[in-house]
């Protein structure tokens, strides 16, 4: 009896350990958005809450929130299987560095770039790797000497408080670039905008569309506003609305953003 | 002896009947009056409690949204009465002087049309002054 009980108890335990290890993967997700930095507009690529890399030039043609839009797909496909440490990695692109997760490019820093940021490409290709990593809860590798990061890290690395020691140098440096993130959203934008809404409710689906106010950068990235519908404990019923700079099953709020008003019609009734 | 007993039964449950449906008459009557007036009460009774619920809803999906939040009543412009409560979110010295937010909507067949309007004031008299740099984030309907 033990003996039958015990395969499907391993194997039990062997599906929750999956099943664990998989939330625990899927919940560093990736996001994009403009935010302002020592007075610039900027665009930062967020994993889970924590910016990794931050671009303030133009390139191809691309401005940094384009750039940060197609950074933020390349990293979601890239982390659609396990990262392991040696799979981030800098390499050279024509006429700068790149940031590869196993062949993949991610993002390729040109000299423009380095310097709005005062490094060279290779440093802050390699504060980007390191951001990525601590990210996703990797230990950064120990190639990163901090002598090397200290000559070309970026200002923020610079300004990093002294107090920690020369060999957590290199960590402090990306942690302090992460840190930097001003929670701080500017709401006081009057640029507007009609984007199309849709809701499902229990009485019947619904569409329409909403106007969205806010400062012009992030209402440039609105694409749609999602309506949630949530009960609160049988006293009322609440109806969040959400902007989102993608159409998909996340839910990529755009900040700064809110709903002024609603134009709406029932297509289909349960 | 039978016969009685049937009367009695049949009286007593049309009586029964008949009381229900009076309390039930009054309950409709009550929750009209209550959708009047106890909107604000129920706000001031769970706003924190439904702020906390819709960020913390929201933030289990990641889409919370980061500023400060606060939830005040609606006032339907025309009506004049509370008709729900909205979650307003902007800026913290923004969001401290929002006091309701003025809803105007209108309906045509099965589609609707709503301006959500934060304001400083909780009257709806008149032309409601916006709040500057602050939204709605939700609305919230209350089961009365």
């Amino acid at each position: 009896m033990r003996r039958r009980l015990r395969v499907p108890i391993v194997m039990a335990l062997g599906l929750l350990t999956a099943l664990a290890a998989a939330a625990a993967f899927s919940s560093a997700e990736v996001s994009f958005r403009s935010a302002e930095r020592d007075g610039a507009r900027v665009a930062e690529v967020l994993i889970g809450e924590r910016p990794v890399i931050v671009l303030r030039t133009s390139a191809a043609g691309y401005s940094p929130l384009e750039r940060a839009e197609i950074v933020a797909n390349r990293l979601r496909t890239a982390m659609t299987s396990e990262i392991r440490v040696e799979d981030v990695k800098v390499g050279s692109v024509p006429s700068g560095e790149g940031l590869y997760i196993r062949d993949q490019l991610v993002v390729a820093v040109y000299r423009p770039e380095a310097e709005a940021h005062g490094a060279t490409p290779a440093a802050l290709a390699r504060l980007w790797r390191d951001n990525i990593l601590l990210a996703l809860g990797l230990e950064a590798p120990e190639e990163q000497a901090p002598q090397e990061g200290a000559e070309a890290a970026p200002p923020a690395a610079q300004e990093a408080p002294a107090g920690g020691a020369a060999e957590g140098a290199a960590e402090t440096a990306a942690v302090a670039e992460a840190e930097v993130e001003p929670e701080e959203v500017d709401w006081t934008g009057t640029a507007q905008k009609w984007v199309p809404i849709f809701s499902l409710e229990r009485e019947g689906a619904r569409v329409g569309m909403a106007q969205v106010a806010g400062p012009t950068d992030q209402i440039d990235q609105v694409k749609g506003v999602y309506q949630l519908r949530l009960d609160f404990r049988n006293i009322g019923r609440v109806y969040a609305y959400v902007p989102v700079s993608t159409i998909s099953t996340k839910l990529n709020r755009v900040q700064g953003v809110s709903v002024w008003a609603l134009a709406d019609i029932k297509v289909l009734g349960f | 002896m039978t016969a009685k007993w049937i009367i009695a039964l049949v009286a007593a449950v049309a009586l029964l009947g008949l009381g229900l449906a009076a309390v039930n008459g009054w309950a409709i009557s009550l929750g009209d009056v209550l959708k009047v007036g106890g909107v604000a009460l129920l706000v001031s009774q769970y706003d924190d409690q439904i702020d906390s619920f819709i960020t913390s809803a929201l933030g289990e999906r990641e889409a919370a949204a980061k500023g400060a939040t606060k939830v005040v009543p609606i006032l339907s412009l025309g009506g004049g009465g509370y008709v729900g409560a909205a979650q307003v979110v902007g800026s913290p010295e923004n969001v401290s002087r929002v006091k309701a937010v003025v809803q105007v909507e209108g309906r045509f067949g099965s589609g609707r049309a709503q301006v959500l309007v934060p304001t400083t004031v909780d009257k709806a008299a008149g032309t409601p002054d916006r709040a500057k740099g602050v939204g709605v984030s939700a609305v919230i309907e209350f089961r009365i």
